[in-house]
């Protein structure tokens, strides 16, 4: 069961990516029915593994069943010994589950939302590919196996965000997430050498036994001992900042939008963007006992939190705001990881990725209505038109925003609380930031219902006649996410970190016994239990009386306060910032190099002068060759003479 | 003793005088009839070493067939064998610069005569006692026995050598009449019955 | 009566060779060449489930002339697959150009016999005998295209020049046996234990290194390879570039190694000379080739100089571990080399342009257009060969340069390298020919289902050795440990 989870989508991205190589000879009805062929087999390949996922999971967190599936014996050398293997514990069957569940939904939403597209089975298969990485990486039970599926999921969202590989800026697009991403996955890579350092292996099962041990371990970085753990927790950090979008490389997630809309999902509610959050939950047994680690990973993610929800606020893209939201979200996840309530972040992550996917395909919905208009300030007045996305979004705002009972609700809480019950500076930051973030995330939310679907229409009339209701095959994967947006919360609030949450989790997470932030929130005060609602309310409020009630009020803001409205527009200048550090810098270097140092300096002397040699010594060489047998045989006696008086000279 | 070793001698200087003749002369004629001649006096080597046997099969085989067989190729194909020699002589300088290198190399270490200690007595360890049993017997018993494998296998190389030689020479001639009996005998329509009339003739 | 049990292999093969002959003669000549093409695969298929069967441990036999351990067993498993896949390859071309004749397959199921015999040698006669055998049927069938000038001459150059390595071989034999008393392996390697040895016996060593270097072609020692390859019938070409390197090369190690084990640091020296010669020459003279299969001559030539580098390792005396690593390194670069090659001519054999064949690298050109299947393949096959990782022909070289430079031979390891980054370019011309010149007319269609097979299957070894290469890697190991126990 496990493996068909993991490997059915392998199977079908196999069989729809050879699809599209079968030519379809210009003949429409053939092209269709390739089509079809590569969208059932990748959409059955994902909801066969769905179903195993659900299985595996009833064993595995209701049975106890963890037995790891060995595949076979990948790398042996030395003391590094590797096995393709298939963890199987609460935390990994958890998210098989999600990610088959999700990305099962996307697979079918596809199906509608690339009717029009000219390259069906690649995309089909791309997008199960991606998913299959993705199961490699949450089923890995050693380093190399996540870094492998690590590095599949960023290839995948790289050929996926750059689907579309005629637009100039889907390209761009392309480039920035795989470099940003390569830069948090170098720190991963040296996090993994510097694991192998000290434990000399990388198996999950060897190093989480080892932990204890080597907790007060020193490693030696640039001739100064440092805490190894530490290093190495820092490391691996650095990894799922790339992949996870924290604040210093978040670039990449906005820019990421040119992708097609199933893809945004699929990147930013199930799957890549939550690997990071994923890895460090994985890896608890070892930031358990680096407490500078563990303050990183909650300072970063409280600050990502309110930073992207203050850029949330101003951006005019409904898929932008959706994206920042995405960051922020993941914040509270770090957060939630970084004052050891993993069981708290992962909760997040699971009920985030029903309603994170409902709200983009919902507004994949809108601008398909729209006719792939994006920008807000060119919709409004559509809830009479698609009435059935309206809700969707609804539903999917209202979890997002933390209202009661949706699922938001339940997982935003008890992060919240868990902030608040470390006990800690950092835990009391964090629990702030995160409230202030609640109120901007409601009001931006509430900001994109509003001007998306109230007020009057200001599109031009042709695309306002054209608006229509999505086709089914859209909206039903929309009503899945939507039922699990609703009710993910409270059903699994007691499993996940209620009080069933040790026989649950049995011992997929660890935590030391010192570290009681989640048992501290079940006994907060009332206050801070209620106020993430309220604060989300007065967000709903505020963006009532601003778009709905006094329209002139944004626009008053934004001029009275120009420079700060400015300064959130763009991003709190982040691309800038690069551009002038990292980019520009850069591309003059590369041409001095290119220009003087390589073009002049290196192939004059190097490449060029040494072709020239080794071209001349060929000719010789080849001119040896005569033809002539007696030569041939004058060389083999002359060899034979040659190597005897060689050893008889030189005495054998 | 005496005339042993000056048998021993005798057949040696011949042996290799007419080996450097066989390469020499101009006449292939003539180098075969010295082959021969070096066959003779190896054959006279063996009956000295008390190998009756193998001298006997030197003559029988290489001078009553092999010898014979190369002198009718000689004959039959009528080779030049001075022009041949042409390319040869050019080489004549280098080639034999190297042979003599080699030589005196060669005399180097036979000069050391350093031999790995019981060389002699292993090298001779496969054979029988000389007195206990014949020549033939003490063959029979080293190649169809101890030496099998070897023996099957140079039987391999020659039946390689077989069949290369039929595959590189043999053609099919689609043009040439071969002997069929049955079929010839079989014909019926060579004969054909005619009705005469009486004293008309043929 | 000798144990014919581990000969079992040997015997099969000569029994079945005669039996093929049989069924050859007394056919219909139009598909005696088809019919007894395909009773030679089955044949050598069941070989090779003949010597697993029989392989268990080291058995010798017939009076110690004849032995089978794991190392034979390795050997004899590439022997037999590249011999197999060389006869699936030549059906084809011989079809094509009508001399398809029965005794093709006979005479490679033969070839194949000799180099079995070759692996299994104990004893310098057997050694001798085994690569006759070999040599003999090579010589034939080099210049099985006897119509064809360039193929009768490749046949007669490797003959004679063949017959001249013998005598040298033989020679050197003779020294050894001459000074030592014994031809037997097992007894020259106890005689020269203490690592002394008569100067006689040394000389002989390098005669008998001079002899087999031929059939390595290693430099200088390899003038006839390029003359022969470019003479010879394609698929005949295919299989002197695998199957009688690796039993060739095989040989020289179990020689070496197994008899000569403790002077190393007499031979070592000797061997460090030709890898290093093979090595640059192989690189330097193939970038001038305009004729692919030439290109391919001094290719192997190259192969077997990195191959060679873990002879010199395994001639080290002292470091056991370097030894062991040298021995294993060669094993797995050539099951590596044996893939790629067979893969690589596959491709080659399907150069084919309005019937007839062509061989010119310009032919090449465009063939990314024209079938882009094809050109993927053979890039693949190029890439490998000029050691880019991740693919097989990468770990080959890398496990070969480890070993030397465990072994601390670092100025062999350089140069190994360095050639190495030589001998890319052409590798790379001919990929940047296929995709970057403008095309010529495509070649003919459509790939036979066997040659569909054999691409596939070469082309998965070499493409995902990285992702499984335990097989390759525990077979290697195994058999070092049957050559070098302890």
């Amino acid at each position: 069961m496990y493996l068909a989870a993991v490997f059915l989508p392998l199977l079908g991205g196999i069989v729809a990516g050879l699809l599209s190589f079968v030519p379809d000879g210009g003949d429409k009805d053939r092209k269709h029915r390739i089509d079809r062929a590569g969208q059932l087999v990748t959409v059955a390949g994902m909801l066969l593994a769905a179903v195993a996922a659900l299985i595996t999971f009833i064993g595995v967190a209701g049975g106890g069943n963890t037995d790891n599936v060995e595949i076979f014996t990948w790398i042996a050398s030395g003391s590094l010994e590797l096995s393709w293997e298939l963890r199987a514990d609460t935390l990994a069957a958890v998210m098989v589950l999600m990610v088959t569940v999700v990305s099962s939904m996307i697979h079918i939403y596809s199906i509608g939302y690339m009717s029009h597209d000219g390259s069906i089975p690649r995309f089909q298969s791309y997008l199960s590919l991606f998913s299959f990485f993705m199961l490699m990486l949450v089923t890995s039970n050693n380093l190399v196996q996540l870094f492998f599926g690590w590095e599949g999921v960023g290839l995948m969202s790289y050929l996926l965000i750059g689907f579309w590989y005629d637009r100039p800026s889907a390209n761009a697009a392309a480039i920035k997430a795989f470099v940003v991403n390569r830069v948090g996955d170098f720190g991963f890579a040296l996090g993994i050498f510097a694991t192998f350092m000290l434990f000399d292996t990388i198996n999950f099962d060897t190093i989480f036994g080892l932990a204890e041990q080597k907790k007060d371990a020193t490693l030696n970085v640039f001739s100064g001992e440092f805490h190894a753990l530490t290093v190495i927790c820092l490391l691996l950090f650095v990894g799922a900042m790339g992949k996870s979008a924290q604040i210093g490389l978040h670039t990449w997630l906005p820019d990421a939008m040119e992708g097609p809309t199933p893809v945004s999902a699929l990147i930013h509610a199930a799957t890549m963007v939550t690997a990071g959050v994923f890895m460090v939950a994985r890896l608890s047994p070892l930031f358990e006992y680096s407490d500078v680690a563990l303050t990183v990973v909650t300072v970063v993610g409280g600050t990502t939190a309110i930073f992207a929800a203050t850029i949330g606020c101003v951006q005019n893209d409904i898929k932008r705001v959706i994206a920042y939201s995405t960051c922020s979200q993941l914040g509270y996840m770090f957060f939630a990881l970084g004052v050891s309530a993993y069981s708290a972040g992962i909760f997040h992550l699971i009920t985030h990725a029903f309603f994170k996917a409902l709200l983009f395909l919902g507004s994949g919905s809108v601008i398909h209505a729209m006719s792939d208009e994006q920008d807000m300030r060119k919709m409004g007045g559509l809830y009479k038109l698609i009435p059935v996305t309206y809700v969707m979004m609804w539903v999917g705002s209202l979890a997002l925003a933390g209202i009661w009972p949706f699922a938001g609700f339940f997982s935003k809480d008890i992060v919240l609380e868990a902030a608040w019950g470390a006990h800690t500076v950092v835990g009391q930051y964090a629990f702030w930031v995160g409230i202030l973030a609640a109120f901007l995330t409601a009001f931006y939310s509430w900001r994109l219902l509003l001007m998306t679907f109230h007020g009057e229409p200001r599109a031009d009339e042709v695309t306002m006649a054209h608006v229509h209701e999505s086709p089914k095959v859209m909206l039903i994967p929309l009503a899945v996410l939507a039922i699990g947006a609703v009710f993910a919360g409270w059903l699994g609030f007691d499993w996940f970190v209620g009080e069933k949450t040790v026989e649950f989790w049995g011992n997929s997470i660890f935590v030391l016994e010192s570290h009681r932030a989640l048992e501290n929130a079940h006994h907060s005060p009332l206050w801070v239990k209620f106020l993430p609602l309220v604060v989300g309310i007065l967000g709903i409020a505020l963006a009532y009386l601003m778009y709905m009630f006094a329209p002139g009020l944004p626009h008053a803001l934004a001029s009275g306060f120009q420079r700060t409205h400015r300064f959130l527009l763009n991003k709190w200048y982040f691309d800038e910032l690069y551009d002038r550090i990292f980019v520009k810098p850069c591309f003059k270097l590369g041409r001095g190099f290119w220009k003087a140092g390589d073009g002049q300096l290196i192939d004059g002397v190097g490449p060029d002068g040494v072709a020239a040699t080794v071209l001349s010594l060929a000719r010789r060489a080849g001119a040896l060759q005569s033809g002539f047998l007696y030569h041939y045989a004058f060389a083999m006696l002359l060899g034979v003479a040659a190597l005897v008086s060689w050893f008889l000279v030189t005495g054998g | 003793m005496i005339i042993q070793s000056l048998a021993f001698y005798l057949f040696s200087i011949v042996a290799v005088a007419s080996a450097v003749m066989v390469i020499s002369a101009r006449n292939p004629v003539h180098s075969v009839l010295f082959l021969i001649l070096a066959f003779f006096n190896s054959a006279g080597l063996f009956v000295l070493l008390g190998a009756e046997f193998l001298a006997m099969i030197l003559v029988v085989v290489y001078v009553g067939a092999v010898a014979v067989l190369f002198m009718f190729v000689v004959m039959m194909l009528d080779i030049n064998f001075t022009a041949l020699r042409e390319g040869f002589l050019q080489y004549l300088p280098l080639g034999g610069l190297i042979g003599l290198v080699l030589l005196l190399e060669l005399a180097v270490i036979l000069g050391g005569w350093i031999i790995a200690p019981g060389a002699a007595e292993r090298a001779a360890a496969p054979t029988p006692a000389i007195d206990s049993v014949n020549n033939t017997e003490a063959l029979g018993q080293l190649i169809y026995t101890n030496y099998i494998y070897f023996f099957q296998a140079a039987g391999m190389v020659l039946l390689v050598a077989m069949i290369g030689a039929i595959v590189l020479t043999h053609r099919s001639r689609p043009g040439v009449r071969k002997q069929k009996i049955s079929e010839q005998v079989a014909r019926e329509d060579s004969i054909e019955m005619r009705d005469m009339p009486s004293g008309g003739g043929i | 009566m000798p144990d014919l049990v581990p000969a079992l292999p040997e015997i099969f093969l000569a029994v079945m060779s005669m039996a093929l002959l049989m069924a050859g003669v007394f056919q219909k000549e139009e598909n005696a060449g088809r019919s007894v093409s395909y009773l030679a695969i089955a044949t050598l298929v069941v070989t090779i489930a003949i010597v697993g069967v029989v392989a268990d441990g080291r058995a010798s036999t017939f009076g110690g002339a004849f032995v089978t351990d794991g190392f034979a067993v390795y050997v004899k498993v590439l022997i037999l697959i590249a011999t197999a896949a060389a006869v699936l390859m030549s059906r084809e071309y011989l079809e094509r150009h009508g001399i398809f004749r029965f005794e093709f397959p006979v005479l490679m199921v033969l070839a194949a016999l000799g180099m079995l015999m070759m692996v299994s040698a104990n004893d310098l006669i057997s050694l001798y005998l085994g690569i006759e055998l070999q040599s003999l049927s090579l010589y034939v069938i080099a210049s099985f295209q006897r119509d064809t000038t360039r193929s009768a001459e490749a046949g007669l150059k490797y003959f004679v020049l063949g017959a001249l390595s013998s005598g040298l071989l033989l020679y050197g034999i003779s020294l050894v046996y001459g000074f030592s008393g014994s031809t037997n392996f097992d007894a020259l390697a106890q005689l020269f234990q203490a690592g002394q040895s008569p100067l006689g016996v040394t000389v002989g060593i390098v005669f008998i290194i001079a002899g087999l270097a031929f059939k390595v072609s290693a430099v200088p020692f390899h003038m006839w390879t390029p003359d022969v390859y470019e003479g010879a019938p394609t698929p005949v070409t295919a299989f002197f570039a695998v199957a009688p390197k690796i039993a060739a090369m095989a040989l020289f190690v179990r020689v070496m190694v197994g008899a000569f084990g403790d002077l190393g640091d007499q031979w070592q020296q000797v061997i460090i000379f030709i890898s290093i010669a093979s090595m640059v020459l192989g690189a330097f003279a193939a970038i001038n080739q305009t004729n692919i299969k030439r290109l391919m001559a001094y290719s192997s030539i190259g192969h077997m100089g990195y191959a060679l580098i873990g002879l010199a390792v395994a001639g080290g005396a002292g470091n056991a571990e370097a030894r062991a690593d040298g021995v294993s390194g060669i094993l797995i670069y050539l099951a590596i080399y044996m893939f790629m090659n067979i893969g690589a001519f596959a491709c080659i054999l399907q150069m084919r342009r309005n019937g007839r064949m062509v061989e010119g690298i310009g032919d090449l050109a465009g063939l990314s257009k024209s079938n882009p299947a094809m050109a993927v393949v053979l890039a693949t096959f190029m890439f490998s060969m000029a050691g880019i990782p991740p693919l097989a022909g990468f770990f080959g070289k890398l496990y070969i340069f480890l070993a030397a430079i465990e072994a601390e031979l670092f100025a062999l390891a350089i140069i190994g390298v360095l050639a190495s980054v030589v001998g890319a370019f052409y590798y790379l011309r001919i990929v940047k020919v296929m995709y970057f010149d403008a095309p010529e007319e495509g070649f003919d269609g459509p790939v036979s289902m066997e040659m569909k097979a054999v691409l596939v299957v070469t082309g998965v070894v070499t493409l995902f050795f990285f992702v499984w290469p335990l097989p390759i890697l525990a077979g290697a190991g195994l058999a070092t440990a049957a050559l070098l126990p302890g």
